[in-house]
């Protein structure tokens, strides 16, 4: 069996007396759309950010291959080749759409980094909005100029917090596409959201979290039809 | 109007005013340039970082006291004395900033407030080296122009230096900073490094236009050094002419300089009174400072256009290369 990209042992996170992670784990295999579901308040965003080193672990583990990341600065895990979305959009809103993904590479001079940019955006089907200051956008728009922030960073691994939440199912299938298009061409997402429809269907494999534990893992099929899922989640 | 030709211009003015100026002229011009050194120098980390401050005369009255003492014991020239203050004040404002950039929003405003206040108190009570309340003198220099000119080309290279920070990446790092500091730090940017950097580049300037002013006064005691006063008028300036812009604490320092002026001249009861109701009236109406009515008015170029320009020859490039029908290049 493969080690996988991204591995999340017995993780633990209290908030004051409420337990927000309770043992929680996950592994991410490398190349896959690997998805995790709950319901409100179960502990996803908040497993996100312990991976992504905004919040820190009370207990437990987190390893990108291999290696252990969870007691690293959120700068560092993001060097390591972990990028995120948030929940809540959250682009610089007084720079343009281009100074949001320009401002965040760090491997390229100036030239490169704006090509960069420029090919993210089209790959996104978004070019016209590079000049655009961040606060004029829609928030389907700010979802995707945020999935082109992650992509300047060239991840290997991308965390997904809620990309469908709150957008058209039109620019919904959208995203799918493009995230589609992101696996074939090697990179793995982890992706976290209430849209059941979605992440059934465009997921390999999904973990369901429940009140800070993992009550169910499995290939889409499988988990749609689990009593634990269904009295869990529904 | 272009940049270049808006400093020339500037530069032309400046190179003019001892020449043709009486000493009227060039000691109001060396108060402006210290004025639009020290906005420019809080403008990068208040501007440009986000990080609003109220201890940057800290520095400008330990750069004061640096120069003064090199050249009242050592009897160093004044410019050598000066870029020694400067030294002194980057080597200060890196560990300080380390220690307070850890604060946020108002409490690292005021924690540097309360700094000051130590200094000042410093100065005040250790009167065998600063000459305490009594402050310290030195023979006034024979030739005040140059003392001018290294005013002026201080204001220039500070000029530059905003510039260059609003054309760069550093520079929209640092904007991150003031936008979102969490997700920039989630975003793999170093955001404690870069605000160590923006701090120590708006300390450095700051002491060594103490030492400067100091050379100018020939005088320096801790009310002069440590002013509460220049403190709030540098901040005023910046948000009069254009928070975290390249030509508005240059602007705000010009306007309010002058606007000083004419009311102290005219109402000297009235003035501090008159000059805080001009300043509640332009940030009520003018938020994004006077620099914005310049852009609107297409007198000045909008900030950050090395990244536009960038794009638009890319994509000529690119238009010019590939066919009409070629698909766009995976990122």
């Amino acid at each position: 069996m493969t080690r996988p990209l991204l591995h999340v042992e017995d993780a633990v996170k209290r908030f004051g007396g409420r337990v927000a992670l309770d043992g929680a784990h996950c592994a991410v295999p490398q190349g896959s759309i690997t998805g995790m579901i709950g319901p409100n308040g179960s502990g996803k965003s908040t497993l996100f950010n312990c991976i992504a080193g905004a919040e820190s672990l009370d207990g437990g583990a987190v390893y990108l291959r291999g290696e252990r990341i969870d007691r690293l600065a959120p700068h560092t895990i993001c060097e390591r080749g972990i990028a995120r979305t948030f929940q809540l959009t959250r682009l610089f809103r007084d720079m343009t759409v281009l100074e949001n993904l320009v401002a965040v590479a760090h491997t390229f001079n100036d030239r490169q980094a704006v090509e960069r940019a420029m090919r993210a955006l089209e790959l996104l089907e978004i070019p016209e909005l590079m000049h655009r200051p961040a606060s004029d956008l829609s928030y389907g728009q700010r979802k995707l100029v945020e999935i082109g922030r992650t992509l300047m960073l060239e991840p290997k691994l991308m965390l997904l917090d809620e990309p469908f939440a709150g957008i058209n199912p039109r620019l919904q299938n959208r995203i799918v596409g493009y995230l589609q298009k992101l696996r074939d061409e090697g990179m793995t997402l982890f992706i976290i959201d209430h849209e059941m429809r979605i992440i059934l269907d465009v997921c390999d494999s999904v973990w369901v979290l429940a009140e800070g534990r993992i009550v169910m893992h499995g290939p889409p099929a499988s988990v749609r039809s689990d009593p634990r899922v269904i009295d869990a989640y529904f | 109007m272009k940049f270049p030709l808006t400093v020339g211009a500037a530069a032309l003015l400046a190179a003019a005013v001892p020449v043709f100026g009486n000493d009227y002229a060039l000691t109001f011009t060396i108060q402006l340039f210290v004025f639009v050194v020290l906005a420019y120098a809080w403008n990068i980390i208040g501007g440009y970082t986000g990080y609003s401050h109220f201890g940057q005369m800290g520095f400008f009255g330990i750069g004061a006291y640096v120069g003064m003492l090199l050249m009242l014991h050592l009897k160093w020239h004044w410019a050598a004395a000066a870029l020694a203050a400067g030294g002194v004040g980057l080597v200060l404002a890196v560990p300080l900033g380390v220690i307070m950039l850890r604060l946020k929003g108002p409490f690292f405003a005021i924690s540097l407030f309360g700094l000051t206040r130590v200094f000042e108190a410093v100065s005040f009570e250790w009167s065998t080296f600063t000459g305490g309340g009594a402050g310290l003198y030195l023979p006034p220099i024979d030739n005040q122009k140059m003392l001018y000119a290294a005013l002026a080309l201080l204001s220039l290279a500070m000029l530059l230096l905003t510039w260059w920070i609003d054309n760069s990446r550093f520079g929209l790092q640092l904007q991150t900073i003031r936008d979102d500091e969490g997700a920039a730090e989630a975003l793999g940017i170093r955001t404690t490094r870069l605000k160590v950097t923006a701090f120590a580049l708006s300390a450095t300037p700051a002491a060594a236009c103490g030492a400067l002013f100091a050379t100018h006064l020939a005088f320096i005691d801790p009310p002069t050094a440590f002013a509460p006063v220049m403190e709030v008028t540098t901040i005023a300036m910046v948000l009069l002419g254009g928070l975290g812009t390249v030509l508005g604490p240059a602007i705000g320092a010009l306007v309010f300089t002058v606007l000083n002026e004419l009311l102290w001249t005219r109402f000297p009861d009235l003035y501090y009174g008159l000059v805080g109701i001009v300043v509640i009236a332009c940030v009520l109406f003018m938020p994004r400072g006077m620099v914005s009515l310049l852009v609107r008015a297409r007198l000045v170029a909008p900030g950050r256009g090395a990244f536009r320009r960038i794009a638009a020859t890319s994509a000529a490039a690119s238009a010019s290369a590939t066919p009409p029908s070629a698909a766009p290049p995976a990122p």
